[in-house]
């Protein structure tokens, strides 16, 4: 291992980074870019429902409970007048959920009797469907309580009184802001995989084979490149973060910035496992695809938190770096976590980076096949 | 005309041959589709399970004992810890231990039996995240439901108070995730595959020095674009093909619709993205800066496919971009067939957008292959173009002036004379 060798391949790596306007832009500037672009797509608060609305009854009790549901706004109802509209405007997906009120509603109600209301939700989207459901179990046992009172009718036994625990009123945003920061980091990192991969399909690989330099070297060389590239790619991610989204800071910088460079670590060796692996950079491509994109959106734990009692699912979701760095970015910018509170996933992270880089290391030959 | 058929097929000969020889690569792209769905499918999507609750039980009865048992039972939520006061739970939902609070107040055993009162239990979920505060809250509801049957069964005189809302989940009865998962993952995989072969096929040529090469063969322009194109949509159509033979074999995703319709429809699905890969891979000079690229534009097309957020709760701006996203287009689709058994009569205007977005890419692929390949003649073009409109607009700009001055000019003329 000398020192100099690897300065060498250090400069030559920066000189890629450098030499192209485009590659520049991309590797320093596109997670702020993505970050601001995937960001914007929230909002602070969820939007409306819309209704699709069958009042057989047509009484002012029946009009009352229509205005019950869209007197908050949570709802947008729109009139229909039989099942075929219902299951139309659901299939062609105008609406989220349909109503029936049926005939006798008002005089059931007044009899002291209870009322049926059906609801028609469209199951394909759960999470729709869900809001859909204890929105409308909301309003009704909000209108229940009030006729109960007017008519005498017995209130139902148990009653669910929902709540919402918003910590500030943006949480929601804030939480997803903070936890795409790993997500866009991986534009940069996947960009080292093909710098390997490129001398490979060029055979500029055979050039380097005829030099001094050992392979530790010159992966050495190769992974602090593109680790202190990204890392200075932070700056502007953690602008646009703090200043365009006023996502509050509450943790240590200096704690962000180690804990950040040791994920890009544990990135980029994952990132030099596929570059070795692959003979050509369109390879590598689809394999980094495979490896940090789906994954990053449906295991990491971003929008669904991960289940551990499943096992097989927590471990493929736990070798992945961004899933412990998805915990750490929210902990340290919406809770201000220390290290010691972040134990586990700080070990999990370093426990990674020596592994991929020792993969890394392993996997690759400094020889022409 | 049969000349530039049997050039296109040339060139689309090439780049099957040139796929197959590397066999890893060949590998990836049509093998690679079909384990990522497996592996992927079966680990997500089981949708949420296990939500750790508190439960702050000031009652300290049978029945309130009994309802505990009955919400750590569900699937979805587990009773984590118990707390003593609500601020001591809310302490614990802030350092993210737990994502919801129930609190059984004191008398609701009594309140449960009074047929005049009623009791009630209070829920608090973690608001931060939508999808967890959705799920915890569906549940208790789904609890207090089972509760009022089981009271009305054995004793008459409970009511169901005086509405009773009765649920009926159509397409997907158990309200299961996984078929909404599965489609959203078939949609991106297709997606990111054509992308990825598109974008790499003339980067790679360009950065190899071998779209010089081409040029000079009698391969026009028209000829060049479809030839890249016709394999990365083989290649394309075959992964979703297979895929979909997945998704209905394996994971028992129903086809209510016709399946020849979405298999038509796929198609300007994946030109669209062979219109973007096309465009990307005459931008970028290095098949790095197009991987880059193709990552940038793969990120913002998920924001926008409605898998984060559904497309009407995000901001009104963003609401009309999203319009542009082929991927949520054609996840309404994807959906529209197999889960909600739609037919073209109900698909035409995500069909149409789909066909428009991949014409108008494909045009400007094209335009921007017209307008020369190397961006210093592209940068010259545009210059001469712009040079040419202003001396233009300055021309008729001076030919207005002098027009207006014309008329007093021979005034001037005369006066002296």
């Amino acid at each position: 291992m000398s020192i100099k060798r690897l300065a060498s391949i250090l400069t030559k790596e920066y000189r890629h980074i450098f030499r192209e306007p485009r590659t520049l832009w991309m590797v320093f500037l596109s997670p702020a870019f993505v970050l601001i672009t995937l960001s914007m797509v929230f909002t602070s608060g969820a939007g409306q429902i819309e209704l699709a609305l069958w009042d057989q009854d047509h009484t002012t009790l029946s009009r009352q409970f229509i205005s019950t549901l869209t007197s908050d706004a949570d709802f947008s109802v729109t009139r229909v007048s039989d099942y075929e509209q219902i299951g139309s405007s659901l299939t062609s997906r105008h609406v989220d959920a349909g109503i029936v009120i049926p005939p006798g509603f008002a005089s059931t109600v007044q009899a002291g009797g209870t009322a049926p209301i059906q609801v028609i939700l469209d199951g394909v989207d759960t999470s729709v469907a869900g809001r859909a459901s204890s929105s409308l179990l909301g309003h009704a046992a909000d209108f229940g309580a009030q006729l109960s009172k007017q008519y005498l009718v017995p209130p139902p036994p148990i009653r669910i009184k929902q709540q919402s625990a918003y910590l500030p009123p943006a949480a929601d945003r804030d939480s997803m802001v903070s936890g795409l920061i790993p997500i866009v980091f991986s534009l940069p990192v996947i960009a080292a995989a093909l710098a390997l991969a490129r001398e490979r399909e060029r055979g500029t690989l055979e050039t380097l084979v005829a030099t001094p330099v050992r392979s530790l070297e010159y992966l050495g060389g190769k992974l602090i490149a593109y680790v202190t590239a990204s890392l200075v790619g932070l700056v502007p991610v953690w602008l646009t973060a703090s200043v365009l989204f006023g996502v509050p800071f509450r943790g240590s910088p200096i704690l962000l910035v180690v804990l950040t460079a040791d994920f890009l670590m544990a990135s980029v060796g994952l990132a030099i496992v596929i570059g070795n692996l692959v003979k050509s950079q369109q390879a590598a491509t689809v394999l980094s695809l495979f490896v940090f994109f789906v994954p990053a959106f449906f295991l990491s734990g971003l929008s669904d938190p991960i289940d551990t009692t499943d096992l097989v699912s927590t471990l493929v979701s736990y070798i992945m770096p961004t899933t412990h760095f998805v915990t750490i970015c929210r902990a340290l910018f919406l809770k201000g976590a220390t290290l010691i509170e972040l134990w586990r996933p700080s070990l999990m992270l370093l426990g990674l980076s020596t592994v991929w880089t020792l993969l890394g290391a392993l996997s690759f030959r400094k020889r022409i096949a | 005309m049969i000349e530039h058929i049997s050039r296109i097929f040339g060139l689309a000969v090439k780049e099957f041959q040139q796929l197959s020889r590397d066999k890893l690569l060949l590998a990836f792209l049509i093998l690679g589709p079909l384990l990522e769905l497996l592996l992927m499918g079966s680990l997500s999507g089981g949708g949420i399970k296990n939500l750790p609750l508190a439960v702050i039980d000031q009652d300290r009865t049978s029945s309130s004992r009994h309802l505990i048992a009955k919400l750590d039972r569900t699937d979805e939520l587990r009773v984590e810890a118990y707390g003593s006061t609500v601020d001591e739970a809310r302490q614990w939902m802030q350092e993210g231990d737990i994502a919801a609070i129930a609190v059984v107040p004191r008398g609701y055993g009594q309140a449960l039996t009074n047929p005049t009162d009623g009791a009630e239990v209070q829920i608090i979920a973690d608001g931060s995240n939508q999808i967890v505060s959705t799920v915890a809250l569906g549940t208790a509801e789904d609890v207090a439901a089972q509760i009022r049957q089981d009271l009305s069964a054995f004793r008459s005189s409970a009511s169901q108070g005086p509405i009773d809302l009765r649920f009926v989940a159509r397409f997907n009865a158990a309200m299961e995730d996984q078929p909404h998962s599965i489609t959203a993952m078939l949609g991106m995989i297709v997606f990111e595959v054509a992308l990825v072969v598109a974008a790499q096929s003339i980067a790679r040529e360009r950065e190899m020095g071998t779209l010089e090469q081409l040029r000079v063969t009698p391969l026009a322009r028209l000829d060049l674009m479809i030839g890249k194109t016709l394999p990365t949509l083989v290649i394309g159509m075959a992964d979703f093909l297979l895929m979909m033979g997945v998704a209905v074999l394996w994971f028992d995703i129903p086809v209510r619709g016709s399946l020849l319709l979405l298999t038509f429809l796929t198609v300007p699905f994946v030109l669209a993205q062979i219109g973007w890969g096309t465009l990307i891979s005459l931008i970028s000079r290095t098949q790095q800066q197009a991987m880059l690229f193709v990552f940038a534009l793969a990120m913002v097309e998920v924001a926008f496919s409605g898998f984060l957020v559904p497309a009407g709760d995000m901001p009104g701006v963003m609401q009309a971009i999203s319009y542009i996203s082929s991927v949520q287009h054609y996840l309404v689709i994807i959906r529209g067939v197999t889960l909600r058994g739609a037919g073209l009569g109900l698909l035409w205007m995500p069909g149409t957008a789909l066909a428009g977005i991949a014409l108008v890419l494909m045009a400007l692929a094209w335009l921007r292959l017209r307008l020369g390949l190397d961006s210093d003649s592209l940068r010259r073009r545009l210059l001469t173009a712009w040079r040419q409109t202003q001396s233009r607009w300055r021309e008729s700009v001076c030919r207005k002036r002098r027009g207006n001055r014309r008329p007093k000019q021979p005034e001037w003329h005369r006066e002296p004379a």
